[in-house]
């Protein structure tokens, strides 16, 4: 059962957290300004005690890491069925609140399909360098400089596009929604992206109408995820600049995918 | 006939005694004359640069004394393999378990050494070479850079269970790079770009990511649900690699 994790020996705390006993509190799972989102969703928010809130400060930028790692087979294989045809997804999207501690937090997402993880775009990643570095070698360009060179590139979109997600949370909500969470939901255009790569390797002309089919998938998923986590964070519905920012975050996936399809060789 | 030259009487300053060293580090008198560490043992290790002597007399090193002064425990020292930590035994039996693909002896793997993989991965740049690719800094830093990415996912997904340090999954990464050596050896005989090129590197790449799973699986306790996942991670990295190979 997934507990607090207050005594961790053999993890390697990748230094992401900069206070010393950022467990020991009741905080964990995916950060507090989601907790407070969640009860705000059912109700007022809770305004915690001082010390909480200056914990709160520390915690709001990087959550606990440890949470999106809890994935098992079953769950990737769903995740990707969601990220690549989030048009079929039958079920709701909102992310399921657990009462722990005296707070309430996220599920992990073993338990949770719309809870992000970090396992899936960090392979999705990999995954993209490799196959770049297979298309790079059919057509004849490969060089271990090309490869890395790409490899900086693709580092380079997903940084953008963590800061686009985080300015328009900034700006339309509180941005109080953990880093790792937009790192999460970035790094989920890789799949759609190793997609594309895929088609191109196995019949060049299919690059195209793979291209747009991908980016408009992930355009809906990225709609459907920030609309749940703008209506977590803000009480007040503006529904018309919301939206529109939502449509430009669909449509700027466009011009992401044929940037990150663009082999640097 | 000869000239008579007036030669000046070469001096040989008697420096070559091991039990005044501070005295000779402070004042050395000749060039070339390592300053002598209070340690017998270690004839040759300390050698002060910073207290370099002017060049007062020039004087033949006296290491033949230096070597007499601790001659008494020469013999007694370890062979250098051993030194070193170095078992050639115990290499050559983790190699030969690492090219059975359907059964991973654990066991063989418990203690992790560097030697065995610094060996496969310089057959592994010779092997490059003699294809024409000069690949040797790029195996190293890609090798570094690919087992910290197994190091951080293996240990992300153990939780709390995990006890893989960097040290023995640099190890593991390094022995199961085996068969993708292998498959470049190979490769030097086959067309390049061929379906046999591709196919060869399927099988290799799948050996190689099999034993390392098994072996990651049994020696750091992960827990068999996320088999899969560590697989597909091993599985790029050798991806990687026989990526070097093949173009």
């Amino acid at each position: 059962m997934y507990d607090s994790l207050g005594t961790q020996s053999g993890v390697p705390r990748p230094s992401l957290n900069p206070q010393p006993n950022p467990f020991g509190n009741a905080f964990y799972g995916a950060g507090s300004g989601l907790i407070r989102g969640g009860l705000g969703a059912y109700g007022e928010k809770i305004l915690g005690s001082s010390s909480e809130y200056v914990q709160s400060n520390i915690s709001r930028y990087f959550s606990d890491p440890q949470y999106y790692f809890q994935v098992n087979d079953q769950y990737v294989r769903n995740k990707l069925k969601v990220v690549l045809f989030p048009f079929l997804h039958r079920g709701h999207w909102t992310r399921i609140t657990e009462p722990v501690g005296g707070r309430l937090s996220y599920k992990p997402p073993i338990y949770d399909i719309n809870a992000p993880d970090l396992y899936i775009p960090l392979m999705a990643f990999g995954t993209y360098v490799v196959l770049s570095g297979f298309l790079m070698g059919l057509l004849g360009r490969f060089s271990p400089e090309a490869l890395s060179l790409q490899f900086t590139w693709g580092l380079g979109c997903w940084f953008g596009q963590v800061l686009v997600l985080k300015l328009m949370l900034y700006t339309l909500g509180s941005g109080e929604a953990p880093l790792l969470d937009m790192v999460a939901y970035g790094g989920y255009a890789f799949t759609g992206v190793c997609v594309n790569i895929l088609g191109r390797i196995i019949w060049s002309f299919s690059y195209y109408f793979l291209m747009t089919w991908t980016a408009l998938s992930m355009g809906v998923f990225l709609v459907k995820t920030m609309k749940r986590v703008l209506f977590a964070e803000v009480r007040s519905h503006a529904s018309s600049m919301h939206n529109y920012c939502l449509l430009l975050l669909a449509l700027a996936q466009i011009p992401l995918f044929i940037f990150l399809g663009w082999i640097k060789a | 006939m000869a000239k008579e030259f007036n030669v000046p009487p070469v001096v040989f300053p008697s420096g070559g005694n091991p039990g005044s060293g501070p005295q000779q580090r402070r004042v050395p008198t000749a060039p070339f004359q390592p300053p002598r560490p209070a340690n017998p043992n270690l004839p040759f290790m300390s050698f002060d640069i910073g207290s370099a002597p002017p060049p007062t007399s020039f004087s033949a090193p006296v290491f033949g004394a230096t070597g007499v002064g601790i001659g008494s425990s020469f013999e007694d020292e370890p062979p250098l393999l051993e030194e070193l930590g170095i078992n050639t035994r115990q290499i050559w039996r983790k190699t030969i378990s690492i090219l059975n693909p359907f059964r991973a002896n654990a066991n063989l793997h418990e203690d992790a050494d560097l030697s065995g993989p610094f060996i496969f991965l310089i057959a592994f740049g010779l092997f490059q070479l003699l294809a024409g690719k000069i690949h040797f800094g790029v195996i190293l830093g890609w090798v570094t850079f690919a087992s910290f990415f197994l190091y951080v996912v293996f240990n992300m997904l153990a939780g709390r269970n995990g006890n893989l340090d960097l040290y023995r999954c640099l190890s593991l990464l390094g022995y199961c790079m085996l068969p993708v050596v292998i498959f470049s050896a190979f490769s030097l005989f086959i067309p390049q770009g061929g379906v046999v090129a591709y196919s060869m590197a399927a099988v290799f790449v799948l050996w190689s990511t099999r034993v390392c799973t098994c072996l990651l699986v049994e020696l750091a306790s992960c827990g068999d649900e996320h088999r899969g996942l560590i697989a597909y991670a091993c599985f790029l990295i050798y991806t990687l690699f026989s990526l070097l190979v093949i173009f």
